[in-house]
């Protein structure tokens, strides 16, 4: 499995994305409250760059059995990606559409931080984010 | 850039801001178009349009016709767009306005969109009319039925009454006496002065959005049994953006019910299904998608896709269908039939 640094931890912050090519694939990397996911940037339905969606919560409401059913509540802020063409909501989390979890899914890739590490030859590219912070990168694994 | 053989029979071009039309509204009506262009009800509460397709410089969608080229007739390779201005202009309880307003739109269409900026004529129009009056249809009709690429008059599926009715029939003379099709397309259906499609008023956008086939089924249902393909023989309507894949039933149980009540409506001289492929033309988009693509063929096969059945994107609207992602794969001829040679012999394009 390949790793790739996309970013700096502090490049992406929390509620943002940045859209990378890895390997001629364009992929979407979320920030959903400090924890970082990767999403193959095309929708499953047309083909629209799905990353480029906006970015919210989602509209649910409780059920007929405790009398809830006409109850909205507005949950998962800032955890659902709506494709920009057809509105089709997904979890950034997962990639799973919220209508056909199972069926229906954006591709997703594991995200993990690492370290700086100046033996690796990334000296230029980490002088470009001179804080401690910014040694901390986001790595997508194809 | 390759062309694919692709007419794109619903594109909608947008001002920049209402500004843009109102220039071309002489006074009084100048201060009187409202600076929102919003039919008010029934928007789509996610988003409207692609949220790509805004342009460079952050401008409305599609309000830019270098870019519209660039995100979506350059990117298909597709060789002519059918331009549908939305300009709302049937909701308006005013005659004099509704028509000012249509004329507004169509000024600009012709200068910012068809006269400039299309120097291939890769561009077709809309002539936007409001039935509310006919004789005022007709002169806007007249004033534009020279112009080198507006291709067919337009109005919103929205109406007062069934399309087929007489009333409208000086609007269906002068189409066919200049050999322009009407086309009709959603967006004001139960707005302003118009009837509701449905029995009563939906509560929601999916559900007006979804019915907005309600309104086209009963204009189709209307223009045959009322014989207006009798008295207008050259007449060519063009439904757009109500479905498609409802046509097939329907004209069964319209064919069925004609052979046993012909006696009412003695006008109506062939089955009905002959005037449909003879005189109407449907767009694709949004393109009925069930799970087993092979039934979307047999309904194709079943409605004679091959002869009345035209591509359509609907750009930048939310509900975009891709022309290289929306359909099943097709065979080849009913695929050129489709996206390319029925438009291309309706509107006389090279």
């Amino acid at each position: 499995m390949a790793q790739h640094r996309v970013a700096t931890v502090d490049e992406i912050r929390p509620g943002e994305r940045k859209i990378v090519q890895l390997e001629g694939r364009s992929i979407g990397v979320f920030n959903v409250k400090g924890t970082f996911y990767a999403l193959r940037n095309v929708c499953p339905h047309q083909g629209a760059e799905v990353c480029l969606g906006s970015i919210g919560g989602m509209t649910v409401c409780g059920n007929q059995e405790d009398g809830t059913l006409s109850e909205l509540r507005f949950e998962k802020a800032g955890e659902i990606l709506r494709c920009p063409w057809h509105g089709w909501e997904f979890e950034i989390r997962t990639g799973k559409s919220i209508f056909n979890p199972l069926g229906c899914y954006i591709k997703n890739y594991p995200v993990t931080i690492g370290q700086k590490d100046v033996a690796d030859g990334e000296t230029l590219r980490v002088e470009t984010y001179p804080t401690s912070v910014e040694e901390k990168f986001i790595i997508v694994h194809l | 850039m390759k062309l694919n053989n692709i007419i794109d029979c619903d594109v909608h071009p947008h001002p920049r801001n209402m500004e843009e039309i109102r220039q071309y509204l002489p006074l009084p009506w100048r201060h009187r178009l409202q600076m929102v262009n919003s039919r008010g009800m029934y928007m789509n509460p996610i988003h409207v349009n692609r949220l790509d397709s805004e342009t460079p410089d952050g401008g409305f969608p599609c309000s830019d016709p270098d870019f519209m080229r660039t995100q979506l007739m350059d990117a298909y390779g597709i060789n002519y767009a059918i331009l549908l201005p939305r300009a709302f202009a049937t909701m308006y309880p005013n005659p004099d306005f509704a028509a000012a307003v249509a004329a507004a739109y169509n000024d600009w269409l012709a200068d910012r969109w068809l006269d400039n900026n299309n120097k291939d004529g890769r561009c077709k129009g809309s002539i936007t009319v409001a039935p509310q009056d006919p004789t005022l249809a007709v002169k806007e009709i007249e004033r534009w039925a020279g112009h080198p690429h507006m291709v067919q008059v337009m109005m919103d599926g929205g109406s007062r009454a069934p399309y087929g009715q007489r009333q409208f029939y000086p609007i269906y003379e002068a189409c066919a006496h200049y050999g322009l099709p009407v086309a009709f397309h959603p967006g004001t259906e139960g707005v302003g002065i118009n009837e509701s499609p449905a029995p009563g008023y939906p509560s929601t956008y999916i559900e007006w959005h979804v019915g907005l086939m309600l309104a086209f089924q009963a204009h189709l249902i209307s223009f045959i049994t009322e014989g207006v393909f009798e008295r207008f023989p050259k007449l060519k309507v063009v439904l757009v953006e109500g479905g498609s894949a409802w046509l097939p039933p329907l004209l069964w149980r319209l064919e069925a019910e004609w052979k046993a009540l012909r006696e009412e409506v003695p006008w109506v001289k062939k089955r009905p299904s002959e005037y449909v492929r003879d005189h109407v033309r449907i767009t694709s988009q949004p393109l009925e998608n069930p799970d087993n693509k092979q039934q979307l063929l047999q309904i194709f096969e079943m409605m004679g896709a091959k002869d009345i059945l035209m591509f359509s994107s609907d750009y930048p609207h939310w509900d975009f269908d891709s022309p290289t992602r929306a359909f099943p794969k097709l065979e080849e001829e009913i695929k050129r039939r489709i996206f390319y040679e029925n438009a291309k012999e309706l509107y006389n394009l090279d």
